[in-house]
């Protein structure tokens, strides 16, 4: 091993600075989950609305934000939009934005998936006893499809807290980022990215393992 | 639990469908089809596989947008090729005085049985939910099924499940009961329960037109027998007429197959 001499003892002295980090990355992707899951039936409606305008503004968005990288969408977004928009966007919240505006296109999947996975009958049985279809999407279908939805939302969970780390690159101060300020100022990159590293890993793994489980369940019934 | 609104009225048109026609893209599915259906008549509907039975009855429940013709219900046009709002608004009305039991069920897993009858009367007739369970558990007793109120269908038989469906249509007090195939799904031993309740209900008097395949309910509860073939109502006679003479060489044809 090249004669590198590890220090770990640089993880215990700096262990509050990265977990106030990791504090950061966990809000930061479950606020932006939540953000999502509202985007993503924004989304998913407009893609199966009546009117072909609604249709076209749901199916464009979603290609174009599935077909672009998120890194740029998240520079755009910081950059680009305030001179656009006029407005201040401070790169907390730009991150947040961009990371839900991105999970929507991607949950919009989930939710068209779990909808149409409800059987026509049990729309035509709703119609015929004279359900409006707003009762019956809300009373019938929905509640059916979100029980599908569940491990797809957990999966983008994870995706998210993964992508969270693309805040480093504006500058928000979760805990890839401060994994870099803190290798930064004490020369100790290695120890420093590898013990985040094992940190997302030890999150995001058992959260999968999980998931897979639960589909599998699912998928018995 | 009111009555219907309108009390039966035998021997006059309570539900009619006037030239109606039918297609699917290049296929014509109905080709002017005109049939009327009495109060408190039992119609049985038979015929060859992809004859338009299915099509027939999804019009009448309004599934189905006619593509020519009209469908009528009490003198009122319920469902036209070029639906105005007029018809759009007495479609809305007449609904839920039409019920409609399907082959595969469809009753919602998500609901238990007493959740799945109540829903409709108390979404659409804003009926309280104490009334709308006494009725949901008084026409299951009258179905066989007051034990199971609080299963889930999935823990059901298919036959049980059936009746649970039928128990729902009737929760909106239709005037009229369509039953599409409702006992082609179900094993043989689990058909007859099935059949025992539909009998019931026609005895009741119960306007009913009933898509099957069941012979010996259609000569021995059915009032009138109606043979479909390629989207034309070929025959519309009484049982007794049908089965021991059909007109038509292919009512006829349709007869001796179903003896092999
Ligand atoms: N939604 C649809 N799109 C295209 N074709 C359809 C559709 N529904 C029915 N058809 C066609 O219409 C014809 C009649 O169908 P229908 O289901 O009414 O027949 P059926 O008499 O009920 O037959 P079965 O005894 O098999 O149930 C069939 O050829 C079928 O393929
Ligand atoms: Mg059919």
């Amino acid at each position: 091993m090249g004669g590198y001499r590890f220090r770990w003892d640089v993880i215990p002295q700096n262990l509050d600075f990265l977990l106030a980090g990791l504090q950061q990355t966990l809000t930061i992707s479950a606020i932006t989950l939540c953000l999502a899951m509202l985007g993503g039936l924004l989304i998913a409606v407009l893609d199966m609305s009546r009117f072909a305008a609604l249709r076209f503004l749901g199916l464009a968005s979603g290609e174009i934000i599935r077909n672009t990288p998120i890194l740029v969408q998240l520079l755009w977004i910081y950059y680009v939009l305030p001179v656009v928009m006029g407005i201040n966007l401070d790169a907390w919240w730009a991150l947040v934005i961009g990371l839900s505006i991105y999970s929507s296109a991607f949950i919009a999947e989930a939710y068209r998936a779990g909808i149409q996975a409800v059987p026509k009958g049990h729309r035509e049985a709703a119609q015929v006893l004279g359900l409006s279809p707003l009762q019956s999407f809300a009373r019938i279908v929905l509640p059916q499809a979100i029980r599908l939805t569940l491990p797809p939302l957990a999966a983008n969970f994870v995706q998210l807290i993964k992508y969270s780390s693309l805040g480093a690159v504006i500058s928000v101060g979760e805990i890839t980022r401060r994994g870099m300020e803190l290798s930064s100022s004490i020369f100790r990159p290695l120890e420093v990215f590898t013990f985040i590293a094992v940190i997302y890993f030890l999150i995001c793994w058992p959260l999968a393992m999980g998931i897979r489980l639960w589909e599998r369940r699912l998928s018995r019934r | 639990m009111a009555e219907p609104a309108i009390p039966a009225q035998p021997g006059k048109s309570l539900i009619a469908a006037k030239n109606l026609s039918k297609s699917f893209g290049a296929i014509d599915v109905l080709k002017n089809v005109s049939v009327s259906i009495d109060e408190g008549e039992v119609v049985c509907v038979v015929g060859p596989s992809g004859s338009g039975k299915t099509t027939l009855l999804r019009c009448f429940a309004l599934l189905e947008q006619p593509t020519g013709g009209a469908v009528i219900m009490r003198g009122k046009t319920i469902a036209a090729s070029g639906a105005s709002t007029e018809v759009r608004q007495a479609a809305k009305r007449v609904r839920s005085d039409i019920g409609m039991v399907f082959q595969h069920f469809n009753l919602w897993p998500h609901f238990t049985v007493l959740q799945n009858i109540i829903e409709a009367p108390r979404r659409v007739k804003g009926i309280g939910r104490a009334e709308a369970e006494a009725d949901a558990v008084k026409l299951l007793e009258k179905v066989g099924l007051a034990d199971k109120r609080n299963e889930y269908p999935s823990r059901l038989s298919g036959g049980q499940q059936q009746r649970v469906a039928i128990a729902r249509a009737l929760a909106m007090r239709p005037s009229v009961m369509l039953f599409d195939e409702a006992t082609s799904a179900l094993d043989p031993e689990l058909k007859h329960e099935v059949l025992l309740v539909m009998r019931d209900l026609a005895a009741e008097g119960m306007t009913m037109l009933v898509v099957t395949h069941e012979m010996g309910f259609a000569r021995n509860v059915g009032s009138r027998v109606i043979f479909m073939d390629q989207g034309d109502i070929v025959e519309d006679s009484s049982p007794t007429s049908f089965f021991s003479a059909p007109k038509t060489d292919r009512a006829q044809r349709f007869l001796r197959q179903l003896q092999d």
